[in-house]
């Protein structure tokens, strides 16, 4: 582990920009936080988009790095930064901006937990969409900058859908805004779908504004076990041809359903996982449709908590098998299957073992892989592992690797190839982060 | 925002502001009109026309070449008038611009004569139309015809519009039936005028044949006034308004009888120019109200039939049909349902294509005059015919029906055009 | 700006071939205009057939400093593409074919000339169509779609252009082809694609546009909420909502323009009324009509007249023709109307509803109103005659006044047809001069030197600091349609 270390009198500007107790020095706290091992050197929590604005001209005079920070959930993934001179805390930045009930849209600080934001709108009978990993840590601008979604993203799409405005400050200190508090808008630059999974290497967004939707009042989960993942599959497709809309989509191999559930019976088999809103007839119409492949119908506490731990499947998989790989994918619908297979294979040349869920419906799958018991455990084998899934995903896809053991990071790239083009992305960061402040060495460039 | 401009349109019928302005150039019709869809250009779009329409009534465009090119293009259909939301009068916009252009653009000497002696001589009297269809049968048999199609000579006299209109000319014309009356069978339920059509009448007598039949079978009693002309839509259409306008008071006084329960004519083309009397002669005070009378008479035949309703046919018909919306019934007539119950009623399996309404591109002499965008619209039309594999395809007007004989050649297609009227004739 | 036309029309013909381009001037007025009320006359028209030509066509563009626009149709309402005076028009015309149709991942992929409606059309016998609906979808084009970021009746529930649209091909301003996303929902890196959705031509050129497929739904109903007031109708759309209903669509129309469109489009609208909701609820069977019980149940409490109910799918295509014609059925009594986009959020509506009311009143004009009242984004009309200047004067007052309001109350100048040129000097009423530094900067990175639609999106910079209606807009104004 290193720490960077930055000269001392720059701490004493950034005490001048935020507050002496809002600048921390501690060597061991610091340590807490770093990133792939690599500790940053100063930690500021500033309490406005203005302080924040300040902080950013800072460190482009001086060509610090800075590394915006929510409830740290996420700061493991990606490429190790070279350096860290700041982490930037948002967790001052909770004030609600508005909230209409009417409306069903709320603005909300970037630091605010997603935990805290369904709380309040669900005493309205409303709904929050983003369901991600630990929701009580987990905050609104660390959401959008990862762009992280769980199986609610079938039903109610993804950030991109209905985050309708966004509060940021440049990487090189400008306050900026795009979209505002209507559901409709089109004036100006889409600035939301910028930021959204630009793993703050943009801007440092400040606060938020969403779409809500209706508490559902009622929701029933059904379960279709299978032999095999293509039959699970065809049972997708049957589903998504069928006039039924659920809400989730989810398929879970055994292997995840063995890592979700320990000891669990039905293990043995993929699991299609369909969870459906509405009244008694329009489920009943649900069981109809989906027929005698329900084995299993899930509700209320029960429901809730197989849902929440499914949305965990990440930290989860990560605190089972320390030493593993967690691979995430976007894919066309079509390829699912065919990916999978790969998997499979790539898995069993390279003695892994895999388990894996997925928004089979829109095609986002999540992947374990860890070295069978009885094989080696070798840094080749890790990499070899991501390569042969690299070299098989197909055009369109794109595949990242959100963890892996640490001494593997340096031969493992985090994000492989992306359907969009590079040069442009450069072009944007450029326009937005010239002396690569934010996030330096993490992402794409 | 400069002085009053000069208007290029002289004084007289031309596109008023009044007319005009009720465009809002809000482009619905662009993906209606044939020759937008061939061209892709706004010059060649309804909304292009209108604009260049007023560009001349505002003095910033001449009415010249460029002008003239574009109004030419037009088929005429009227798809977008159906489209329009703004009921914009574009037929009416059409047939002034046009009359503008007869007014103040030199076409070329020959053009002029020739033009000039077929929609002022030829086309109002039928005694010379039928010479003229002679010679033309001649020139049809002798195999000059396909030299002179191919060599463009036609059109370089200017003359193409007769060759267009004589593709198949009949032996036997109905201008012998003139001044006959076919009594009805069976229990008499209506008693109707037949306009035989200048046209129909030289080259699709046995359609008329087939129209009578038809009624009589379905118990109307059937006059051909002997005295009938030529509807006028020709004259309109290209410009000639005061000719037409002499033709329709000719029609009023042949065929408003108090006997007649309709005036029945089985092109559509006719019938739309027929219900337009009373607009042409609204500012005539003797015709005026007889022109109304008049309107309020005028019947396709197919409209005609399924108000009556049809008596049981004697088989039914056993095929695949696919019915094409001729524009001067569809958009200019608002008559889509009734030729499909008919068919229905006798048993055909009628299938929809899409863009059934749309033009076929034959538009009276347009397939002849503006050849290679014609041949455009067709192919594009014979795409979606194809597309639901049809046996027969029906529509209901003369000079689709050649439209589409010529597609399904090009097309290399297996299926047979008729008017819906041949088909209920062979169901009786 | 330098340009060197003469050169310029030669080349371009050398590119797309001697028929595709347009440079006599009485070709060039035809494409002066949108549906909107700016007019501004180019200095060629070129026709592409494929993206190597519009490469080869954005190079020599970039060589010779011209402007250029790209143009679908022509159906917009905000000045989105009205040429820069003497520059360079790209129309997509010609490039209108369905590339591909994939049914196992729902996707299409269409070059930017195919009209909204077609798309639909061509994908109907597979149970499949493309959502967003503009009013002018049967002739507006999926590149104009994109370019604007287009709306419809039916974003209510589906959302608007950029939640379907997953890949584009496009061509920058030096010539260089690239894509952004592909057939998966979403992918790594940034959402250039989503970016690119709504800038309104000024960072490329689409070419080649993935778009979601939606399957159609199970069952629709569509009812007719009849109210005697627009107060309680406006009312009632929040009501629906709180009552935790989602419809596909929720129409307003008031009574003037009800009876306006009635006399055109026969759909069965009640005369008298003061105010309608058309109300479209879709999806499985039995939610449908659970629903359609519940919406009928809110309206009467909220004092609707009668709520009506289409009982197939003639009687619901009427309803729908109603609203979908009813922009510019207004014509048949108006020769000119100016319509306005704002939006606010939908507990606002009865208020902003009541403050157009007085609007009209105090500047003594017509004002109809048909708007996406589920998504709060208002359609005032406003008519006038050209040819009475005095008169213009007070709709471009009353129209600023009825945006003034939307901004007050956290609302939106645009929330469908774009701020092209109509709308740009009000941006800096929503955005700082920072705001709006940091989006051209964005502009910059792509279309460094201003060629792409100049003159669109951003105030012009001496405006910047002033509060201006479009009546400040320097932009050429005409008077003709």
């Amino acid at each position: 582990m290193s720490t960077a270390t930055i000269p001392t009198r720059f701490a004493a500007d950034f005490r001048a920009i935020c507050g002496a107790e809002h600048v921390s020095e501690d060597p061991a706290q610091l340590q807490a936080w770093n990133i792939l091992g690599v500790a940053p050197a100063l930690a500021v929590t500033p309490a406005s988009a203005d302080e924040i604005a300040g902080i950013l001209r800072f460190a482009n005079e001086h060509g610090l790095s800075v590394v915006p920070a929510g409830g740290f959930t996420q700061q493991q993934v990606g490429n190790p930064p070279p350096q860290i001179d700041v982490v930037l805390f948002t967790a001052r930045l909770t004030a609600v901006e508005h909230y209409d009930v009417g409306d069903l849209t709320v603005g909300i600080g970037a630091g605010c937990t997603v935990a805290q934001l369904s709380a309040m709108v669900a005493k309205d009978g409303l709904f929050f969409a983003g369901d991600p990993a630990q929701p009580e840590r987990s905050t609104i601008g660390g959401l959008l900058a990862t762009g992280l979604y769980g199986p609610l993203r079938h039903g109610y799409g993804g950030l991109r859908d209905y985050c309708i405005g966004v509060r940021f400050v440049t990487g090189d200190g400008r306050k900026a805004k795009g979209g505002g508090r209507v559901v409709k808008n089109v004036a100006g630059y889409d600035m939301m779908k910028l930021l959204i999974g630009s793993q703050g290497t943009l801007g440092i967004i400040t606060s938020a504004s969403f779409k809500l939707f209706p508490a559902p009042r009622q929701t029933r989960t059904f379960v279709a076990v299978f032999p095999s993942a293509a039959e699970a599959l065809q049972f997708r497709s049957q589903v998504l041809r069928s006039p039924l809309d659920p809400i989730c989509l989810e398929l879970v191999s055994p292997q995840a359903h063995e890592l979700l559930a320990p000891g669990s019976p039905a293990a043995a088999g993929w699991s299609i996982c369909l969870r459906a809103a509405g009244s008694e007839t329009v489920l009943a119409r649900y069981r109809t449709e989906l027929g005698t492949a329900v084995v299993r119908e899930m509700e209320g506490a029960n429901e809730q908590g197989f849902w929440r731990t499914l949305s965990d499947f990440s930290p989860l998989a990560a605190e089972r098998h320390p030493r593993s790989l967690l691979i995430s994918m976007t894919l066309p619908v079509r390829d699912v299957q065919s990916v999978l297979n790969e998997v499979s294979t790539v898995a069993e040349s390279n003695h892994f073992l895999f388990a894996a869920i997925g928004r089979v419906g829109i095609a986002h799958l999540l992947v374990s892989l860890w070295p069978a018991p009885d094989a080696e455990d070798s840094l080749v084998s890790f990499v070899d592992t991501v390569s042969g899934l690299r070299n098989r995903v197909p055009r369109d896809a794109s595949l990242a690797v959100l963890h892996c053991p640490s001494e593997t990071r340096h031969h493992i790239s985090a994000w492989g190839p992306m359907p969009t083009d590079l040069e442009s992305m450069r072009a944007v960061k450029m326009a937005l982060d010239p002396k690569d402040i934010l996030n330096r060495g993490r992402f794409l460039f | 925002m400069a002085e009053k401009p000069v208007s290029n349109f002289s004084s007289g019928e031309k596109p008023t502001w009044d007319l005009y302005s009720k465009c809002v150039h809000c482009g619905l019709c662009l993906d209606q009109c044939p020759t937008y869809r061939a061209l892709g250009t706004e010059m060649d779009s309804p909304r292009g026309r209108i604009y260049q329409m007023v560009l001349v009534d505002q003095g910033r465009l001449a009415l010249a070449d460029s002008f003239v090119t574009h109004i030419d293009r037009c088929l005429g259909c009227l798809n977008c008038q159906t489209a329009c939301p703004s009921g914009v009068p574009y037929g009416s916009l059409l047939e002034r611009a046009r009359s503008q252009i007869e007014e103040n653009y030199p076409r070329s000497w020959l053009q002029r004569k020739v033009r000039s002696h077929f929609y002022g001589t030829v086309l109002p009297s039928f005694g010379k139309l039928a010479r003229h269809a002679k010679l033309v049968r001649f020139y049809q048999r002798s195999g000059l015809q396909g030299l002179a199609r191919g060599s463009g000579l036609l059109k370089l006299l200017g003359v193409a519009e007769l060759d267009a209109l004589s593709p198949r000319i009949e032996s036997d014309f109905s201008f012998a039936d003139l001044g006959r009356v076919y009594p009805a069978e069976g229990a008499q339920r209506g008693r109707v005028a037949l306009l035989i059509g200048c046209i129909s009448s030289v080259a699709f007598a046995e359609l008329n044949r087939a129209t009578i039949r038809v009624l009589t079978r379905n118990g109307i009693e059937v006059h051909v006034p002997q005295s009938q002309s030529c509807c006028g839509a020709l004259h309109l259409h290209a410009g000639y308004i005061e000719q037409s306008r002499t033709l329709a008071r000719h029609n009023i006084d042949a065929m408003l009888k108090p006997e007649f329960d309709a005036i029945v004519t089985n092109a559509a083309g006719c019938g739309s120019t027929m219900k337009e009397y009373a607009a042409l002669l609204e500012h005539d005070p003797q015709y005026a109200k007889r022109a109304q009378e008049f309107v309020v008479k005028v019947r396709d035949i197919s409209e005609y039939l399924a108000q009556v309703g049809l008596v049981e046919p004697a088989h039914k018909l056993k095929a695949r049909v696919t019915y094409q919306d001729p524009c001067h019934l569809a958009h200019a007539q608002g008559i889509r349902s009734a030729p499909r119950q008919l068919l229905k009623f006798i048993g055909a399996e009628v299938v929809e294509s899409p863009r059934a309404d749309s033009c076929c591109g034959s538009a009276g002499v347009y397939n002849v005059t503006q050849n290679e965008i014609s041949m455009k619209i067709l192919d594009e039309k014979m795409g979606y015919i194809a597309s639901v594999e049809p046996e027969i395809v029906a529509t209901a007007n003369v000079g689709c029906m050649l439209q589409y004989a010529a597609g399904i050649k090009r097309k290399g297609m297996n299926a047979r055009v008729v008017h819906v009227v041949e088909l209920l004739d062979e169901a009786y | 700006m330098p340009v060197n036309l003469p050169g310029l029309v030669e080349h371009l013909r050398e590119i797309a071939g001697r028929d595709a381009v347009l440079d006599r001037p009485e070709d060039l007025m035809l494409y002066e205009y949108d549906a909107g009320i700016r007019k501004s006359t180019p200095g060629a028209v070129v026709f592409p057939q494929n993206t190597e030509q519009v490469s080869q066509i954005m190079r020599l563009a970039t060589a010779l400093n011209v402007a250029v626009v790209a143009r679908g149709a022509g159906t917009g309402l905000s000045g989105g593409s009205i040429p820069q005076a003497g520059g360079l028009v790209i129309a997509f015309s010609r490039m209108n074919r369905i590339l591909e149709v994939d049914v196992e991942n729902q996707r299409a992929t269409v070059r930017p000339g195919v009209v909204n409606l077609q798309l639909s059309e061509h994908v109907s016998h597979l149970g499949l169509y493309f959502a967003p609906d503009p009013s002018s979808q049967k002739a507006c084009t999926i590149g104009g779609n994109v370019a604007e970021n287009s709306g419809g009746p039916h974003t209510l529930m589906h959302g608007v252009t950029v939640n379907h649209v997953t890949g584009v091909e496009v061509v920058m301003p030096s010539g260089e082809i690239v894509h952004f996303g592909g057939k998966a929902a979403e992918s790594y890196g940034y959402d250039l694609t989503g970016f690119m959705v709504g800038s309104e031509g000024t960072v490329g050129i689409v070419t080649a546009i993935t778009v979601k497929l939606l399957r159609k739904p199970e069952k629709i109903a569509t009812l007719l909420g009849v109210f005697e007031s627009v107060d309680d109708a406006a009312l009632t759309v929040s009501a629906i909502t709180a009552a935790g209903i989602t419809p596909a669509a929720l129409e307003m129309l008031d009574g003037w323009t009800l009876r306006t469109v009635e006399a055109f489009c026969h759909a069965g609208y009640p005369l008298d009324a003061g105010a309608v909701l058309l109300i479209e609820l879709e999806g499985l069977r039995e939610a449908v009509e659970e629903q359609a019980i519940a919406v009928r149940e809110v309206c009467l409490s909220q004092k609707a007249r009668e709520v009506r109910r289409a009982k197939d799918d003639d009687e619901r295509a009427l309803l729908w023709k109603g609203r979908k014609m009813a922009f510019a059925a207004l014509g048949r009594v108006t020769p000119s109307y100016y319509t306005q986009d704002g939006v606010v959020p939908r507990s606002q509506i009865p208020a902003v509803m009541r403050h157009i009311g007085n609007v009209a009143k105090k500047y003594d004009l017509t004002i109809g109103n048909i708007f996406h009242a589920g998504d709060g984004n208002l359609h005032p009309l406003i008519l006038f005659d050209m040819r009475n200047a005095e008169q213009f004067e007070r709709v471009l007052s009353a129209s600023s006044e009825i945006l003034e309001f939307c901004i007050q109350c956290g609302g939106s100048i645009t929330g469908e047809h774009g701020v092209g040129l109509e709308k740009r000097d009000l941006m800096s009423r929503l955005f700082t001069e920072e705001d709006l530094d940091v989006m051209i900067s964005l502009r910059n990175a792509f279309n460094g030197r201003d060629i792409l639609n100049p003159q669109k999106i951003f105030p012009t910079p001496r405006m910047c600091r002033e509060i201006t209606g479009p009546s400040q807009n320097p932009v050429l104004m005409q008077e003709g349609l």
